[in-house]
């Protein structure tokens, strides 16, 4: 009979928020927030493309594992200080961390519909 | 003579397996070469020519360049003159430059994507061919998308600063390019300024879009569906791949098109969409949505932005 190996789970704190999640090895760090209906960390194209999930991990670096994101807009030195697009890491033990990313709105002067970033 | 059509696009990928996988398995296309760069060519099933879809290996995501086919070789010539004439520097590229491709020239719109013209590319036909031919291949992949429809390109809006690249790009395209404008919408307070705008060469309601943002960037490249149900089979194929659905099923008021918005491995936005909406003819009234309805000319049902949908983009 073949045993399933159980996927361990890890608890990742938002720190900016006092959200906790726990998020399984499979999963990056917004499907395990999302799957739990947390939003601390703002969501886009889950690819490491667009940015938004711009985070500061404090947590050691033997606690998680990445996959290759975008050069513009994580750096080799953001890379070094523990930066990373959220959707692109993977938990290998509890991480604490701050959110950077953020999705900025700005209105036309004078307008107060129209709502699209810029 | 004038531009045909939308000719390809050339998206960046920082994970060649990954996105192949996507553009094959799940949108459905085939690929139809792999170059010493890496670079993965792919066209629709129902594509002749041989690719509308560029995939290059890079450390950023995004969109290298669009290209238009034009419809003559002496278009490319008559194109660079009206293209300098209104002061914007044209690249002349020997054939092959752009692989399978005959001469092309390459400039810079004014919000600052790059935009390639050609007039020849390799033509591979169909798998049902050109005599007596079934109206679809049983082997096609995935969701089956038949062909590139349209991008939608993010430029940059600052009305503060007079900077508005939406207005400038649909001024330059229709002056020197023959597009037509068939939708916009108008904001502000005095409703003058031209914030989203959709242009075709064809009689379908766009070939091409754009909508404002902080910085030029890549929104989507969309795919055609012939119809409502295969946006709905489109949609549990990404499920069951996991795919980042961005937006579930639903329609644009803006063309009417049907539609479901996903990401690709390297979070480049993708479109299925479906419907022809309605015939783009020249003698239409452009069509115009007001600052209120904006969000309901995108998501008809809902008429709520969705903050990711205008937000994000590569
Ligand atoms: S959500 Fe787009 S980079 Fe993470
Ligand atoms: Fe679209």
């Amino acid at each position: 009979m073949k045993i399933e190996q159980t996927l361990k789970n890890h608890n990742i704190t938002i720190l900016d928020t006092n959200e906790i999640f726990k998020c399984s090895e499979n999963d990056h760090l917004l499907v395990g927030m999302r799957s739990l209906g947390k939003k601390g960390i703002p969501s886009g194209c889950h690819g490491g493309g667009c940015g938004v999930c711009k985070v500061k991990i404090h947590s050691d670096k033997n606690n998680y594992k990445t996959l290759s994101m975008s050069r513009a807009h994580i750096s080799k030195e953001d890379e070094d200080n523990g930066v990373f697009l959220a959707c692109r890491v993977f938990p290998l033990g509890d991480i604490e961390l701050n959110v950077i990313g953020k999705i900025k709105r700005k209105c036309i002067n004078g307008s107060k519909n129209f709502v699209f970033n810029y | 003579m004038g531009v045909m059509k939308i000719g390809h696009v050339n998206l960046r990928v920082l994970d060649m397996a990954a996105a192949r996988n996507h553009y094959e398995n799940i949108i459905g296309l085939i690929v139809t070469d792999e170059d010493e760069a890496g670079n993965l060519y792919f066209k629709g099933w129902d594509e002749w020519d041989k690719y509308s879809v560029i995939l290059s290996p890079s450390d950023h995501a995004g969109m290298d360049h669009v290209a238009y086919k034009v419809e003559t070789d002496a278009d490319l010539d008559t194109f660079t003159k009206s293209i300098e004439a209104y002061g914007i520097a044209v690249e002349q590229l020997p054939a092959g430059v752009l692989i399978d491709c005959g001469r092309a020239i390459r400039f810079q719109l004014p919000s600052g994507h790059t935009m390639c013209l050609f007039a020849e590319k390799t033509f591979v036909g169909k798998s049902t061919g050109d005599k007596n031919p079934a109206p679809w291949p049983l082997d096609v992949k995935g969701v089956g998308a038949h062909w590139l429809d349209h991008c939608l390109l993010v430029c940059p809006l600052d009305p503060e600063n007079q900077i508005n690249t939406i207005a400038d790009n649909v001024n330059f395209l229709s002056k020197c390019l023959g597009f037509r404008l068939t939708e916009q919408a108008l904001v502000g307070p005095d409703e003058d300024i031209q914030a989203v705008a959709f242009l075709t060469v064809t009689n379908t309601p766009h070939d091409i879009a754009f909508v404002p943002g902080p910085t030029a960037g890549f929104h989507h490249a969309s795919f055609f569906l012939p119809n409502w149900g295969d946006i709905l089979r489109s949609a549990d194929i990404m499920a069951m791949n996991k795919v980042k659905i961005d937006v579930t099923p639903t329609r644009h008021g803006i063309t009417r098109g049907e539609t479901i918005y996903f990401f690709d491995p390297s979070g480049n936005r993708n479109e299925t969409f479906a419907g022809l909406g309605y015939l783009a003819t020249p003698d239409m009234p452009v069509i115009t949505w007001t600052e209120e309805e904006v969000p309901r000319g995108i998501f008809y049902h809902s008429g709520e932005l969705n903050p990711a949908f205008t937000e994000v983009y590569t």
